[in-house]
């Protein structure tokens, strides 16, 4: 698809003013890529490299070695962390879709008093930013004596009204016939739910569940304020500690941003146009 | 200068002001301990539980008259005190809530144009005809999956003084220790935010040139508009909705600036990179102090509710799809 300031179908490819346009336009824009994907790409070269006790602008590693992961998995219990964050984005991935399936459909497709104001109240609560309700709702938690476990870090995660909001639009684009006719074979409410309507939101579903992931997963001000024992952190809250113990040892703290680094980069590379799509929703990066 | 005089005048009402905003945040404070009505709700709670860590408002015995010459107007708009005493800082009298919101709104003023700028031609340039588009909006969009805790440590490094930046401006007698100077952490952080932030709103101006009508650049070309022209008159006016979404958004994102700030420098040196959620993340879970730690979250939702109510008000008009 062309689009048709520049460069459209009959443009005057040819004289010296459209080669310097479109060479200055390459030049930037390739520019900024290669400038904003750098920091990347050091932290990994200084990560498999030797003795960075100083800094070289080679784009190359130098001297090959996974001596940094090596020190880092041994003194570290990183294999924790990964699997914490694991549980904790994968847990609350899960209770987003039941909660939020659950309660998209009811707001859409069920009859009962208040539902669109119910509805009014969730998408509401969207307004309050994420920063303002962190301290009351860990005040709660530990007063429940939550704080440092599992439930504690999950259970505040369970349902966020974007999901809610997303799959409410899903479930009332669906035809009401479908619904009619499971009733008149005999489904009750919660089969025509699960057999007729939820197979039909599987690409809001794949949305929603790969967004909450990756956003939980990048997840750092809850973990962080919940999870004050080491053996409970997520990956971000583990580097942050890390990059305190480790002060100056770069090696070993980009080792353990490269652990976070990695797998982003591979869910990126599969995964974007999902994320994008959950994140252009919501607008928010989580 | 025949604003010198202007200049002082400024100045005190600005320390009036800074005087009655104590006196607000007082105000609220109080009616959060003695209300019965909201004492049912959890903010409340909290609120009730206030050991006063740092003094909230001012202490009696003239915290303004030190505050005074550091907060000039002059100051306001420079990101570093302007007398440069970054040590009065550290005495318990100051409040640093104003200070941390002060940080944050330099943070915001710089990085939420240039965020939006760099976004809009860039999604102008990535929606034309240019070859491996994919990859290049790839590029600009990782950071934003990057993790804040991940994008602080890997700055931290860059901006390093043996880091790779230095490394790279030496040879020009350049080299800064950008993180550790209380006068260039701030910006050190602000070039941090736009490096996160441009891939974000960049999404949102490609959806909105995907939904501007090709017959409107027809006609203009017809017409013999140039380039710039089109822009201009087509592009611009059309997208004029993505544009007020993109801003209130990025408004509010940068507001709650914390885990880039506390992870690249934890919120030093000399509090220059204190931003207000990191404050109120050091009030109420450093110092255990909830209930002053509550009572800033509660100004901060005043502050970026309106903007909020805003973006909940367009987001019912229109559905963004990418």
């Amino acid at each position: 698809m062309a689009r048709s300031n520049y460069d459209y179908p009959g443009y005057d490819r040819s004289g010296p003013t459209y080669w310097t346009k479109t060479t200055l336009l390459y030049a930037v824009v390739v520019g900024g890529a290669i400038l904003w994907s750098l920091p990347f790409w050091w932290t990994i070269a200084t990560s498999i490299s030797a003795a960075p006790a100083t800094t070289s602008v080679a784009l190359a590693p130098s001297d090959l070695t996974l001596g940094n992961f090596q020190t880092l998995f041994e003194t570290q219990p990183v294999g924790r962390w990964f699997a914490n964050t694991i549980i904790f984005a994968g847990s609350v991935t899960a209770f987003n879709l039941v909660f939020d399936s659950l309660a998209g459909y009811a707001l859409a497709r069920l009859d009962f008093a208040g539902r669109d104001k119910l509805f009014l109240l969730f998408v509401s609560t969207m307004m309050i930013p994420g920063m303002v309700t962190l301290i009351p709702v860990y005040v709660l938690l530990s007063e429940l004596g939550w704080v440092n476990t599992y439930q504690g870090i999950i259970a505040p995660l369970i349902a966020q009204p974007i999901g809610i909001f997303l799959l409410r639009q899903h479930f009332k684009s669906m035809p009401s016939a479908l619904g009619e006719a499971a009733q008149i074979d005999g489904c009750n409410q919660f089969q025509t739910f699960y057999k007729v309507y939820l197979p039909l939101a599987k690409p809001a579903l794949a949305t929603l569940g790969i967004y909450t992931f990756i956003t939980t997963w990048n997840n750092f001000e809850w973990p962080l304020i919940i999870a004050s024992d080491s053996s409970m952190y997520t990956l971000p809250v583990a580097l942050f500690s890390v990059r305190n113990e480790y002060f100056t040892e770069w090696g070993l703290v980009m080792a353990a941003a490269a652990v976070i680094v990695v797998p982003i980069i591979i869910v990126f590379l599969s995964a974007q146009r999902y994320f994008i799509e959950g994140m252009t929703l919501s607008g928010m990066k989580g | 200068m025949d604003s010198g005089g202007r200049l002082v005048q400024s100045k005190t009402r600005y320390r009036q002001s800074i005087r009655r905003g104590t006196a607000t945040l007082r105000a609220i404070c109080s009616f959060f301990r003695t209300s019965s009505c909201f004492r049912s709700s959890c903010l409340a709670r909290c609120c009730l539980r206030s050991t006063s860590r740092f003094s909230i408002g001012t202490s009696s015995s003239g915290g303004v008259s030190g505050r005074g010459r550091l907060f000039s107007v002059v100051s306001i708009l420079t990101p570093w005190p302007w007398e440069n005493n970054w040590a009065s800082l550290r005495s318990p009298s100051y409040n640093l809530w104003w200070f941390a919101l002060r940080n944050t709104f330099i943070y915001v003023i710089v990085v939420v144009p240039a965020q939006i700028i760099g976004a809009f031609f860039l999604a102008l340039a990535l929606d034309s005809r240019i070859r491996g588009k994919k990859a290049l909006r790839a590029a600009y969009f990782m950071p934003v999956m990057l993790t804040s805790a991940a994008s602080g440590v890997i700055w931290r490094w860059l901006l390093a003084s043996n880091g790779v930046v230095n490394e790279i401006l030496r040879p020009l007698g350049l080299a800064h220790g950008w993180a550790s100077d209380p006068n260039t952490a701030l910006w050190a952080l602000t070039i941090i935010g736009i490096w996160g932030g441009i891939g974000f709103n960049m999404i949102f101006y490609l959806a909105g040139l995907q939904n501007i009508p090709e017959e409107l650049y027809e006609a203009a070309r017809i017409d013999g508009a140039s380039g710039w022209d089109r822009i201009r008159e087509v592009t611009w006016p059309n997208l004029r909705n993505t544009n007020f979404f993109v801003i209130v958004l990025s408004i509010i994102g940068t507001f709650q600036i914390f885990g880039i700030a506390l992870v690249f420098a934890e919120g030093g040196p000399y509090y220059s990179t204190t931003t207000a959620v990191v404050h109120i993340y050091n009030t109420a879970f450093v110092y255990a102090d909830y209930g002053e730690g509550a009572a800033m979250a509660f100004i901060l939702f005043c502050i970026l509710f309106i903007f909020s109510y805003y973006q909940y008000r367009y987001r019912q008009q229109e559905e963004v799809e990418y």
